[in-house]
């Protein structure tokens, strides 16, 4: 392959990985691996570098695909392996042991326990990081 | 998950936002859920469930966790993230919540 294609190749993989993860983050396996558009983005860093070692002539557009890829590979791994690593801290949660009540308010103002569900339904609890 | 489902499930989502408008949201929505706020982290903190400055301007924040109790309140599955771009696989949750269903009619049978 030229490398003029080999450049348009990796930096459509770069951009495809990003277009895709944002497109399908509401599939479960699409969100549930980060990791896979880190991937993607070493792909096509390595395929921009072999085109920048196969270019004669016109050299820029390999380099442009180099730093585009190579800047999304230090951001995305820095993202991925970094920023979103949330600390291991030890929880209450043991599987077969009930976790301690509480009583919280809900949006009308009324109170809500964990003990008011007790011999009456299950519970699922979802602790989310809100909007801020 | 069907109405029948929902029907005999409680979900009760705990965040540090004030949730009037995620009522509003999820009432919208008819998805029968509670959100309940726990402004000052309290009960997420007792809990062992906060990330520590991992918020905006270093701001503690929950650590996403989802858990299934069963009908005496004990605790049957949960998954804490590690990584908070990865949520639990709804299809996972869904399991463990008809894993309940089946044990209580083992039980009932018993």
């Amino acid at each position: 392959m030229t490398s003029a294609r080999l450049s348009a190749l990796a930096v459509l993989i770069a951009l495809g990985a990003v277009a895709a993860y944002a497109l399908l983050l509401r599939v479960p396996l699409v969100r549930n691996h980060p990791e896979a558009y880190v991937v993607a983005f070493a792909v096509a860093t390595g395929l921009a570098a072999i085109a920048v070692a196969r270019a004669r002539g016109r050299r820029w557009p390999a380099w442009l695909a180099l730093g585009v890829c190579g800047l999304l590979l230090i951001g995305g791994a820095w993202f991925d392996f970094v920023v979103a690593r949330v600390p291991v801290t030890s929880s209450v949660l043991r599987v077969g042991e009930r976790p301690p009540d509480f009583q919280l308010l809900d949006a009308s103002g009324r109170p809500v326990t964990l003990s008011e569900y007790r011999g009456r339904k299950p519970v699922v609890l979802v602790f989310y990081r809100g909007y801020w | 998950m069907s109405d029948a489902e929902q029907a005999g499930l409680e979900v009760i989502a705990v965040s540090p936002d004030s949730n009037v408008q995620s009522q509003k949201l999820a009432d919208g929505l008819r998805v029968g859920y509670r959100f309940v706020a726990d402004r000052d982290l309290a009960v997420t903190r007792s809990w062992g469930l906060v990330h520590p400055h991992g918020g905006p301007d270093g701001r503690d924040v929950p650590r996403p966790a989802t858990i299934v109790l069963d009908r005496e309140g004990v605790v049957r599955w949960f998954s804490i993230t590690r990584n908070y771009q990865v949520r639990p696989d709804p299809a996972d949750v869904l399991r463990a919540v008809r894993a309940l269903r089946t044990s209580a009619a083992l039980g009932a049978a018993r």
